[in-house]
């Protein structure tokens, strides 16, 4: 059963009096307890769908979608109050650039403590509850690996190094206990051991307290090891998506394998000093989008057809749009 | 605590270039030094030596001026031409009249500009923005002689609603004690305070009305400008999507870095405050320091002129770095050990 049920979400935005489909048909579901996968190249419009669905875009981006419903509730449709008590208690963002999404005026302390829901706070009155906060501060800014908790509560935001700060994104959106965890790059910069620190807290809290997780990253091995399933998304199209082991074991698009391929930690016959295989060119934007499937241009299978839309073909629960994927021969 | 010592460091060397300044003007104004410095045409030679040993001008120039220093800080400020009095107390009577008329400006200017300001920023680009703004740029585009000149035609003169000049009715005796009139009336004793109130208020009402109209214009406009800012930054996204309330994100997040920024620009605006404060003084004769140096260049009273250019350079700068000081303290994001400027 899906908790976030996404299907033909598109995005326009205005430029110019001409609109471009940022995000074109992205379809994305989240079961409850998985941890799905999100990934692509810079400016595949990864964070463009973290927006959406945390209701954060602009104006003049211009949303719609078949659907797109947490837990049966449409989201385009939910009333402003009823979104924001739904952001508030079930999902939780950890936005990209944590130096900016902390106020530059607030202690740390301040912002973290203003994110916890008013139920989960215990006591009467005011002294009781500003200390119920504090301690519950306190707790999760270990459980998210801060050790000097007097000194980070009282920093602002510029005295802390982004590491620290990155962590502090991960506790304010964990101290409100949600659902779903939508993690916008949050291992960015951090060195190994702190990474796997913070991909061991979120297993585990995926595994204790059964929270989902929309893991969107750049690190395909951490991807890997962590993630159920996986979305890979090109250019503002959902390419493939589908479990992590089909997904590694048969890539059905090219550009799937592409990816796959470019990280060396997948393959075990890699000769010394070989080159990785990669795609020519790079990830065309947003103002010359190539017509149909938009990998075309630099697919190395791409024939006619790829100027249509290719419509998305389903195998059990692997989900493709390609007009000429890779090893069906195999099944 | 290092901050503080920073500050008074530049506190007291900009003062000293003023006094160096306002040393050097008796030298730069036209005719003979003595004449500019005394007000008296010498009648005999010894008479001329008197004088000119009276204020140390046979000495070297250095000398003269720790002479001219040292009579500043003893209160001997020296004596105006044209009414004989000593200028400390002239200016001690004149600048707090200003001082309290660009006070109740600057007041009308932070509770109605800011609270407005905010309102448009808040909604930003919408037809109710636009008609604030347009109001706010119309209110900034006045000079303020004129638009003085038009409340006095307009509600003195035709509607009669307030008296044309001077600071209270001429009924009533206040004795001179702070400068302030509103509590020297209260400080006053056997008079109709409640009557005296009503008719300083009556007095007041057109040349504040007339200074603040640029200076909220002024203020809201920054305001405005610094919500929009602050309201496409990343942390009120973060902050809109962790589900705060719409008030709680204003009063938490929006407003505190929205009027950062204004307060230094705040600081600026004291200069032209006092200037628009002077000009609106002369217009309604309103015994300020503006109205009383102007009567001094009429008058080429030039001991006045620079004791009170003085006076007034130093409220502005004692102005301008207090409230840079006050915003250094404030703000977090700012490095404490950051230079001190004007």
């Amino acid at each position: 059963m899906p908790i976030l049920d996404i299907k033909n979400l598109t995005l326009e935005i205005e430029t110019a009096g001409e609109r471009v489909k940022a995000l074109d048909k992205v379809s994305l579901t989240i079961n409850s307890g998985e941890i799905r996968a999100l990934v692509g190249e810079s400016g595949s419009g990864k964070s463009l769908i973290v927006s959406a669905i945390s209701g954060a875009l602009p104006q003049k981006f211009h949303l719609t979608a078949d659907r797109m419903s947490w837990k049966g509730k449409n989201l385009l449709s939910m009333p402003t109050e009823e979104r924001r008590q739904l952001m508030r208690r079930e999902i939780a963002v950890v936005f990209q650039n944590p130096g900016t999404a902390l106020d530059p005026s607030a202690t740390l302390g301040e912002q973290l403590m203003e994110s916890i829901p008013s139920e989960l706070v215990e006591g009467k009155w005011f002294w009781q509850r500003k200390q119920s906060r504090r301690k519950s501060a306190i707790s999760t800014v270990h459980k998210v690996g801060i050790k000097h908790h007097r000194h980070y509560l009282n920093a602002y935001p510029h005295q802390i190094p982004t590491d620290i700060s990155q962590k502090f994104m991960l506790a304010m959106a964990l101290i409100s206990q949600p659902q779903l965890l939508i993690a916008d790059d949050p291992t960015r910069g951090m060195e190994t051991t702190t990474k796997t620190q913070v991909l061991k807290l979120l297993t585990r809290l995926n595994q204790t307290k059964s929270l989902s997780i929309l893991f969107i990253s750049h690190d395909l091995l951490a991807i890997s090891s962590m993630c159920h399933s996986m979305t890979v998304l090109y250019c503002g199209q959902t390419v493939e998506s589908g479990r992590m082991k089909m997904l590694r074991k048969r890539p059905l698009h090219p550009y799937t394998k592409a990816l796959l391929d470019s990280a060396p930690s997948f393959q075990k016959d890699l000769l010394p000093k070989s080159l990785l295989p990669t795609l020519d060119g790079t990830i065309p934007s947003l103002k010359h989008v190539p017509i149909g499937c938009r990998l075309g241009p630099r697919c190395p299978r791409a024939q006619r057809d790829c100027v249509i839309t290719p419509a998305v073909r389903r195998i059990h629960d692997h989900t493709y749009s390609c007009h000429f994927p890779l090893h069906m021969e195999k099944l | 605590m290092r901050i503080l010592l920073r500050f008074s460091i530049l506190f007291i060397l900009t003062l000293l270039v003023l006094v160096v300044l306002s040393f050097a003007l008796i030298y730069l104004f036209p005719g003979d030094v003595l004449n500019n410095l005394t007000g008296i045409s010498a009648q005999s030679e010894a008479h001329r030596d008197m004088l000119v040993e009276k204020h140390r001008l046979d000495e070297a120039y250095f000398f003269q001026f720790t002479h001219y220093v040292s009579e500043l800080f003893s209160g001997n400020w020296g004596q105006s031409f044209v009414s004989g009095l000593p200028l400390k107390e002239e200016i001690g009577r004149a600048l707090p009249a200003t001082i309290e008329l660009a006070f109740y400006a600057m007041f009308i200017a932070v509770v109605i500009g800011i609270p407005v300001g905010c309102y448009a920023g808040l909604k930003s680009y919408t037809p109710v923005d636009y008609s604030i703004n347009s109001l706010s740029m119309v209110g900034y585009s006045f000079p303020v002689f004129w638009l003085a000149l038009l409340f006095i035609l307009m509600f003195s003169l035709e509607l009669n609603i307030a008296p044309l000049s001077g600071r209270i009715s001429l009924l009533f005796d206040i004795p001179h004690r702070t400068g302030f009139i509103l509590i020297d009336i209260l400080l006053a004793k056997d008079i109709d305070t409640s009557l005296a109130m009503r008719d300083a208020f009556r007095h007041l009402l057109l040349p504040t009305l007339a200074i603040s109209v640029i200076s909220t214009a002024s203020m809201i406009r920054m305001v405005r400008r610094s919500v929009i800012d602050v309201l496409n930054r990343p942390y009120i996204t973060a902050a809109r999507s962790r589900g705060l309330s719409r008030w709680q994100i204003f009063s938490r997040h929006i407003l505190r870095n929205a009027l950062l920024p204004v307060l230094p620009l705040m600081a600026i605006q004291i200069t032209t405050l006092i200037t628009n404060a002077m000009i609106v003084e002369t217009l309604f004769s309103w015994p300020g320091i503006g109205n009383w140096l102007i009567q001094a260049i009429y008058q080429r009273d030039f001991p006045a002129l620079r004791v009170g250019m003085l006076a007034v350079a130093s409220l502005v700068i004692t102005l301008t770095i207090t409230i840079d000081l006050f915003n250094r303290l404030i703000d977090p994001s700012r490095d404490k050990y950051e230079r001190g400027t004007i």
